[in-house]
C-alpha cells in the first residue's frame, strides 16, 4: 500500500507530455515535408509492434539501448556525468572481439564456458575503461564530462586502428572488419530463426538487479548519498573517492557488457561504426527514464520501436530513415526542456520559501 | 517648522504637536496579506514607519519577518493590501513595486543578511555598481534632467569620481573604510558598513537592516548601534530585524513583533520588558533549559574523550585556519568555543571528523587516532554540522533515508549488505516519535521539512548512536526558541550520560548557558575562557582578537 501511495501522477504524466510534444512536432516536421504523419506513425507501429516477429525485432533493437541506458542511469544517479558510455561500448565490443576471434578458437567446443568469459572480459574492459576518467577526476579533478567525450574518440579509432590493417582485421583483409568470432561464443537465440537472444533476458534481469540495489541495499544507497548531497555522504563517514571509483566501474561495465551482448548475439563480428551512437542515445533513454533502471526498461523499447518503426514508414510511405534520428532528437529536447522547467519551478518554490 | 509659530513654551500643545509630527509616516503598510499557495506567509498585517525612527520587528523563524521585508523591498508583490511611501518630494505615494529597483528608486535601501558584494572588486567599485543600478542616478547630481546624459555616464565608470563619492559619504556618516580596498579582504564588520554605504549612495532614506547584528562580535554591535543612531539624527528612518531582545530594546523607538504572520504587538520599547516580549513571539512562556545535575568541574579528573595537541589544519585557500591549538575533552563535560564566524571553528570541526586533512599536530580520540570520516565515527563519534542544508541533510532524500544518513546505521540493519526493510522501518519509526519530527511520515522528502525538523532528524541519528563525543557546530542557528530549547536539552542530556560533548557556537549566550569548559576562537587561536565566563565585555574582547 505505501507503493501506491509513493506513486506521483506527475511521474506517470511526465513522459506521457514529453512523448505526446515530440509526436507532435514531428507531425508538423512530416507534414512540411509533404508526408502523411497519421499514415506514417500508423505504419510504425505496425513496424514495430505488428506481429510476434516485429515486435522480437523491436525487442532486439531495444538491447543496446537498454544495456548503455542503465549504464547512464546508475551513473547519473550517483552524481556522474558519464556520456562515455559510447567508447565503454565499443571497449567492451572490442574485447569481446578479441576474446572469440583470438583466445576462443584455442578451446574449442566449449560454449558453457566461453560464453560467460566473453561476456566478463568485456565487462571488464568496458569498467576499465571507465575508470580512466574516475581516476582523473579524484586524483586530478579532471572534469569527467570532458575526459568521458574525449575518451570516445579514443576508443573509436582504437577499435578502427585494430580492424583496418590492425591486429584483429579479418585475415583475408577484404575490408575493415573482424573476422567472425568462434561459433561457441555466440550469445544463444532463445527462438530460432527469430533473432531474439539470451542478452535480452540478461538485460531485463540487471535492470531488476540494479534497482534492487540502488533502493534496497546499503551499497545503493551509499552511491545514491553521494550523487544526491555529496557534502552530507561525506559527513556520514562515506567516501566520496570510493565510490566514484565504483560507479564509474559499474557504468563503464554496463555499457561494455551491452557492446559484448550486440557482438556475440547479433554481428558476430566488428566492423567500422558498429555503434550508431548508442552511447548517446542512450543518455535520451536513461532521462526519459528519470535515471529509474526499471523505467528504463520502457524507455528503451520505445527507442528500439523508434527504431524498427522508421525501418517500416521507410518502406511504406518512403520517409528518411533519418526521421528516427529528428524523432529521437526531439524527444531528448523536450526531456532537457521538462527537465530546466521543473529545475526552475524548484527553485522558485525554494526561494518563495 | 510650524511647531515654533504657535506656543511653543505650552507643553500639553507641544507634546500634541510633537505627536502629529511623530506620526509623519514615510512608510505605511495596510492590510498586507501575502500568500504562497495555500500557506499564508504575512496575514492581514499593518505597519507604520516615522521619519528618523529605529522601528524593530521581532518574530521567531518563519514568523514572517522576512517575507515582510521583501515585500516593502519589492522582491515579492503582496496578494492583498497597499504600501504607501513618501517620496523625496514629500508626496505620499502608493508604491507598486515590481522589483528592488522600484524600491531603491523611491528610497528604500535593504542590508540583506547574506552580503550583496562583488568579492573582488574595491569599495568604491562595489558602490559605483549601485549607482548604476539606481534609477535615481548619482548622488548629489539628482538635477540632473538628462536622461541621455544619464545614459552615457551608465557607461562610462570614473574611478576617481566612485573614490570621490565614496570618500563623501563615509565621512559624512562617520563609516570610515578605505575606497580602494578589495572586498574579499575586509572583515565582516567592515563589509558591513560598504553595505549601508551602497544604501546611502542611493540616498535611501527607509534603510532595511535584516538581522545585522548576527555577524558581529558584542564591540562591533556596539560601533555598529553608533552608526545607526547617526543615520537616525539625519533623518532616515530604520527597520531592525532581529530575535536579540538585547539589541532590540536597546536601540530601537518602537518595536511590532509578528507571531505566525500576524501581527501580534505594536508599542513603544519599553513598554513591555524582554520576557514579556519573548511571550509576544511565541505565544507561551518560555523557559531556558535549567543545567540540571551540575555538578561541579570534577570532570577534569575524569577520562578524557577528545584530545588535540598542537594542532594545525589549512583553510580552502591554503590560509592558516587553524593555529597550533592543544586542547580536551572529558567525560561528562560540555566543552564550549566561542567566537565569530570564520575564525577557524568550521575548519577545527572539519579536521576533527577527519574531513579535512591536518598540516601539523594530533588528535586522538579515546586514545586512538582514527584515519577518515568513516574510522572516525565508528570511533563512537557524532556531529551535527553547521551547514544543516548540504551537510546535514539531503534535501531530495526522504526522511526515512536521511535518519540513517550514518555509516553506523547503515551497518546495524544491513545484513549481507541488504537492508532490512523492517530493521528500517522500526529503527526509524522510533526515532521519529522520539524526536517528534514533523509531519510524522517517514516517506517525506527532507526539503519539505521546516529547519527545526530538518534539525531533530540530524539530532536523532546522532544522538540516538549515544556517541561518546558528540561534535555540535552552531546547532541552533535558524531555530525557533522552543527549537533551540530542545536541542539545548539534548545536548545537556548526552552529558548527564557521561558523554562528551563539543560545542562550537558563534551564539555566545548559548555556549556560556551550557558549557562547563568554555573557550574563546579568535584568528584559528583558541583560548582558555573559563575564568571570565561571567565577564562578558573580555569574552568579547577575546573574540575579537584583542
Amino acid at each position: 500500500m505505501n507503493i501506491f501511495k509513493k506513486i506521483d501522477i506527475r511521474w506517470v504524466a511526465t513522459p506521457v507530455i514529453i512523448l505526446v510534444s515530440a509526436f507532435v512536432t514531428n507531425a508538423i516536421i512530416m507534414l512540411l515535408c509533404d508526408y502523411n504523419p497519421l499514415q506514417a506513425y500508423q505504419a510504425a507501429v505496425s513496424g514495430a509492434f505488428g506481429n510476434s516477429r516485429k515486435f522480437g525485432e523491436t525487442l532486439v533493437k531495444s538491447t543496446p539501448f537498454l544495456m548503455a541506458g542503465l549504464s547512464i542511469a546508475m551513473a547519473f544517479r550517483c552524481g556522474i556525468w558519464n556520456i562515455g558510455a559510447e567508447g565503454q561500448f565499443l571497449m567492451g565490443a572490442l574485447a569481446a572481439t578479441w576474446f572469440g576471434t583470438k583466445l576462443a578458437p584455442l578451446f574449442p567446443e566449449t560454449p558453457w564456458i566461453a560464453v560467460p568469459v566473453s561476456l566478463c572480459i568485456a565487462s571488464l574492459a568496458g569498467g576499465i575503461w571507465g575508470l580512466i576518467p574516475a581516476v582523473l577526476k579524484v586524483t586530478r579533478g579532471v572534469n569527467e564530462v570532458i575526459s568521458t567525450i574525449m575518451l570516445n574518440y579514443v576508443a573509436i579509432h582504437l577499435v578502427s586502428m585494430m580492424i583496418d590493417g590492425g591486429p584483429l582485421q579479418e585475415v583475408s583483409q577484404r575490408g575493415p572488419q573482424s573476422d567472425r568470432i568462434a561459433e561457441w561464443v555466440f550469445l544463444p537465440r532463445l527462438f530460432p530463426p527469430h533473432r531474439i537472444h539470451l542478452g535480452i533476458v540478461i538485460a531485463v534481469v540487471l535492470a531488476i538487479v540494479l534497482t534492487f540495489i540502488l533502493f534496497r541495499t546499503a551499497f545503493g544507497y551509499q552511491l545514491r548519498a553521494v550523487g544526491e548531497g555529496a557534502a552530507a555522504a561525506e559527513a556520514a563517514g562515506i567516501s566520496i573517492m570510493q565510490n566514484t571509483l565504483r560507479v564509474f566501474f559499474i557504468s563503464g561495465a554496463l555499457a561494455g557488457l551491452g557492446g559484448a551482448i550486440e557482438l556475440t548475439a547479433l554481428t558476430r563480428r566488428l566492423y567500422l561504426n558498429f555503434s550508431p551512437g548508442y552511447g548517446y542515445t542512450a543518455i535520451a533513454v536513461a532521462l526519459l527514464a528519470r535515471l529509474n533502471p526499471l523505467v528504463t526498461v520502457a524507455a528503451a523499447l520505445l527507442f528500439g520501436a523508434l527504431t524498427t518503426g522508421s525501418y517500416s514508414m521507410q518502406r511504406t510511405v518512403r520517409i528518411s530513415d533519418k526521421v528516427t534520428f529528428v524523432m529521437q532528437a526531439t524527444i531528448l529536447l523536450f526531456v532537457i526542456g521538462y527537465g530546466s522547467i521543473q529545475l526552475f519551478r524548484k527553485r522558485a518554490s525554494t526561494t518563495e520559501n | 517648522m510650524a511647531v515654533h509659530a504657535f506656543y511653543p513654551e505650552n507643553p500639553l500643545i507641544l507634546s500634541i504637536l510633537v505627536q502629529i509630527t511623530m506620526q509623519e509616516n514615510i512608510l505605511e503598510l495596510r492590510n498586507i496579506t501575502k500568500t504562497f499557495g495555500d500557506f499564508v506567509a504575512v496575514d492581514n498585517v499593518d505597519f507604520e514607519l516615522a521619519a528618523g525612527e529605529i522601528h524593530a520587528i521581532l518574530g521567531e523563524n518563519g514568523a514572517g519577518k522576512s517575507t515582510l521585508m521583501n515585500l516593502i523591498y519589492g522582491l515579492y508583490q503582496p496578494s492583498v493590501g497597499r504600501i504607501y511611501v513618501t517620496d523625496r518630494e514629500g508626496w505620499r505615494r502608493r508604491l507598486r513595486a515590481r522589483s528592488p529597483r522600484d524600491a531603491i528608486a523611491i528610497g528604500i535601501g535593504m542590508v540583506h543578511q547574506h552580503f550583496m558584494l562583488v568579492e573582488n572588486l574595491t569599495v568604491a567599485e562595489n558602490i559605483a555598481l549601485s549607482l548604476g543600478q539606481s534609477r535615481a542616478g548619482a548622488v548629489g547630481d539628482t538635477s540632473e534632467k538628462d536622461t541621455h546624459k544619464k545614459w552615457l555616464r551608465k557607461f562610462r565608470f570614473k574611478r576617481e569620481d566612485a573614490i570621490r563619492i565614496t570618500e563623501e559619504l563615509s565621512e559624512q556618516f562617520g563609516l570610515t573604510v578605505d575606497p580602494s580596498a578589495l572586498v574579499r579582504t575586509l572583515s565582516v564588520g567592515l563589509k558591513q558598513r560598504v553595505e549601508i554605504l551602497k544604501a546611502l549612495a542611493v540616498d535611501a532614506r527607509i534603510l532595511i537592516l535584516d538581522e545585522p547584528t548576527a555577524v558581529l562580535s558584542p564591540q562591533e554591535v556596539e560601533g555598529f548601534f553608533t552608526i545607526l543612531r547617526k543615520l537616525q539624527a539625519d533623518g532616515r528612518a530604520i527597520i531592525f530585524i532581529s530575535h536579540k531582545m538585547k539589541e532590540v530594546l536597546s536601540i530601537s523607538d518602537r518595536i511590532t513583533v509578528l507571531r505566525r504572520g500576524k501581527k501580534v504587538y505594536l508599542g513603544a520599547t519599553g513598554e513591555l520588558t524582554a520576557r514579556e516580549l519573548a511571550r509576544e513571539m511565541i505565544g507561551e512562556e518560555i523557559n531556558e533549559v535549567e543545567r540540571s545535575g551540575d555538578t561541579p568541574l570534577e570532570s577534569k579528573t575524569s577520562e578524557s574523550v577528545l584530545e588535540l595537541s598542537n594542532l594545525t589544519v589549512l583553510g580552502s585557500r591554503d590560509e592558516i585556519a587553524v593555529s597550533d591549538v592543544s586542547m580536551a575533552t572529558h567525560r561528562g563535560e560540555i566543552v564550549g568555543i566561542a567566537g565569530v564566524d570564520g575564525n577557524g571553528q568550521r575548519e577545527l570541526a572539519e579536521a576533527v571528523m577527519g574531513l579535512r586533512d591536518t598540516e601539523s599536530g594530533t588528535i586522538s580520540i579515546l586514545g586512538a587516532d582514527p584515519k577518515g570520516t568513516k574510522a572516525v565515527r565508528q570511533h563512537g563519534v557524532g556531529y551535527i554540522p553547521e551547514d544543516r542544508q548540504t551537510t546535514g541533510v539531503i534535501a531530495s532524500f526522504s526522511v526515512t533515508e536521511n535518519l540513517l544518513l550514518n555509516v553506523t546505521h547503515l551497518e546495524k540493519i544491513a545484513h549481507w549488505n541488504v537492508l532490512n526493510q523492517k530493521k528500517k522501518r522500526q529503527t526509524t519509526e522510533e526515532l521519529i516519535t522520539d524526536y517528534d519530527i514533523r509531519p510524522p511520515i517517514g516517506g517525506t522528502p527532507a526539503a519539505a521539512l521546516s529547519g527545526g525538523n530538518q534539525q531533530k532528524i540530524v539530532l536523532a541519528r546522532e544522538i540516538s548512536l549515544q556517541p561518546d563525543l558528540l561534535i555540535a557546530v552552531n546547532p541552533t542557528r535558524g531555530l525557533d526558541v522552543n527549537a533551540a530549547r530542545y536541542v539545548h536539552e539534548n545536548l545537556l542530556a548526552q552529558r548527564n550520560a557521561e558523554k562528551s560533548v563539543l560545542l562550537i557556537s558563534t551564539e555566545l549566550d548559548e555556549v556560556l548557558l551550557l558549557s562547563d569548559q568554555l573557550f574563546v576562537m579568535s584568528r584559528g587561536k583558541l583560548i582558555e575562557a573559563t575564568a571570565q565566563r561571567n565577564d562578558i565585555e573580555a569574552l568579547g574582547l577575546l573574540m575579537t582578537g584583542e
